[in-house]
């Protein structure tokens, strides 16, 4: 299939995800009446205002993906790349030099909830063409971490026009927006993992 | 006096700026020692949020809060107290960054916030900052320690380069190097040979304390 563009796509950036992000889970709540809860709700809303979430993805035979071999037994795959866009980490930039550290600090940590909200959207959609076709999707996994290298993220951009998004892969093999995402999905009705110590077993 | 140094200690634990900022001024109008407000009252503050961080109590808003009190109260402390006794409060100096090809920027600020709220003299040089700049910024500050952070597998190479720079140039001893950064370890601080790894910004106050606190 071809590519598939997703513009404007709608999430929310949910509160909960935010204060688990800042480490406050299992934490006393000594923060309470500190003024943070009102700083969280105005970070949320600045945030909504400057995300511009879009993703490309394209499902395809495991082997398509060049560079590399490790998933070459898998018959069907999803890849993606994924992103808010450039406008909230310049805001971020921005903050950081007027030594606004904490604005800073929120604002970002609410565009990576952003980020995964936007993965989490394009994982629902291929969720959504597995379950028509009666397979089901393995969790998500990235290059860099396990079995796939970080060096097989250019493979995922050949595979990928991620610049129809605005996504661009530095030499480093940085992304750029830096809250962007790359993934891939196995589809089957018996779907592997694709990361971790039990790399290809079955779910 | 005790009772005074108690409202500094305890207006950083609050994370509040005002409050830190009035008590300074105080400080300040009624001609008190000036070291002995920030040893005894702002400092004592910053290392309870230090602690209470590493017991898990307070949370990340609540630590850059309490580091963003005391750098205010410094920035009206510090002029006095250069004047009082021409110096001003510090641990020790230091540049940091993000490496070369490595654009992350935020978690390294907040190191960086840390140790200033710390009495540590920062030379912020940013992100994608290049080996050569890193010893040259080094150099013409006169700093003892180069703080590097990394966020990639493939960016935190650079922390290897800065440490065979050193040794190239036959300056390896003047500096200690400290790595940081989500893939960097202690044993990737052992195998390029740098003097120590952070896991976050209040190991890295702490580390680069012992490193050259006092210098």
């Amino acid at each position: 299939m071809e590519p598939v563009l997703l513009g404007n796509i709608e999430i929310e950036i949910r509160e909960v995800e935010l204060l688990k992000i800042l480490g406050s889970m299992g934490r006393a709540e000594s923060w309470k009446g500190k003024g943070i809860e009102e700083k969280i709700e105005r970070v949320l809303d600045r945030a909504s205002n400057l995300i511009e979430p879009r993703g490309i993805y394209v499902i395809t035979e495991g082997r398509k993906l060049g560079g590399t071999d490790i998933f070459n037994s898998l018959e069907k795959m999803a890849f993606s790349v994924c992103t808010i866009g450039e406008r909230l980490e310049k805001e971020v930039g921005l903050l950081s030099r007027q030594d606004s550290i904490l604005e800073a600090v929120l604002l970002d940590s609410a565009g990576s909830v952003a980020a995964e909200e936007v993965a989490n959207y394009i994982e629902n959609k291929i969720a959504e063409i597995a379950t028509g076709e009666g397979k089901k999707i393995s969790p998500r996994a990235s290059p860099g971490y396990g079995e796939w290298k970080i060096a097989n993220q250019r493979n995922l951009f050949e595979l990928l026009p991620a610049d129809r998004i605005g996504v661009t892969l530095a030499s480093s093999m940085m992304m750029s927006p830096r809250k962007s995402i790359s993934f891939a999905i196995h589809i089957s009705e018996t779907p592997v993992r694709l990361r971790g110590k039990n790399f290809l077993e079955k779910l | 006096m005790r009772q005074f140094y108690e409202e500094c200690k305890q207006a950083v634990i609050k994370g509040d700026s005002d409050l830190a900022q009035r008590l300074a001024t105080e400080a300040i109008d009624k001609k008190e020692p000036i070291l002995d407000v920030i040893e005894n009252g702002f400092v004592k503050g910053i290392e309870e949020v230090g602690r209470l961080w590493e017991d898990g109590a307070f949370f990340l808003p609540e630590l850059v809060m309490g580091a963003e009190a005391i750098k205010k109260a410094l920035s009206l402390l510090n002029p006095v107290l250069a004047e009082q006794q021409k110096r001003n409060f510090g641990k020790g100096k230091l540049v940091i960054g993000t490496v070369e090809g490595d654009i992350h920027d935020i978690g390294k600020t907040l190191v960086s916030t840390m140790l200033s709220a710390n009495g540590f003299e920062v030379y912020d040089l940013g992100f994608d900052v290049g080996v050569d700049i890193f010893i040259e910024e080094a150099s013409k500050r006169g700093v003892n320690c180069i703080a590097t952070s990394a966020l990639l597998t493939t960016t935190m190479q650079k922390q290897r380069k800065i440490v065979e720079a050193l040794k190239e140039r036959g300056i390896r001893k003047k500096f200690r190097v400290i790595v940081g950064g989500a893939p960097c370890s202690r044993r990737w601080a052992d195998e390029i040979g740098a003097d120590g790894y952070a896991k976050d910004a209040v190991a890295a106050v702490k580390l680069i304390g012992e490193l050259i606190g006092g210098s």
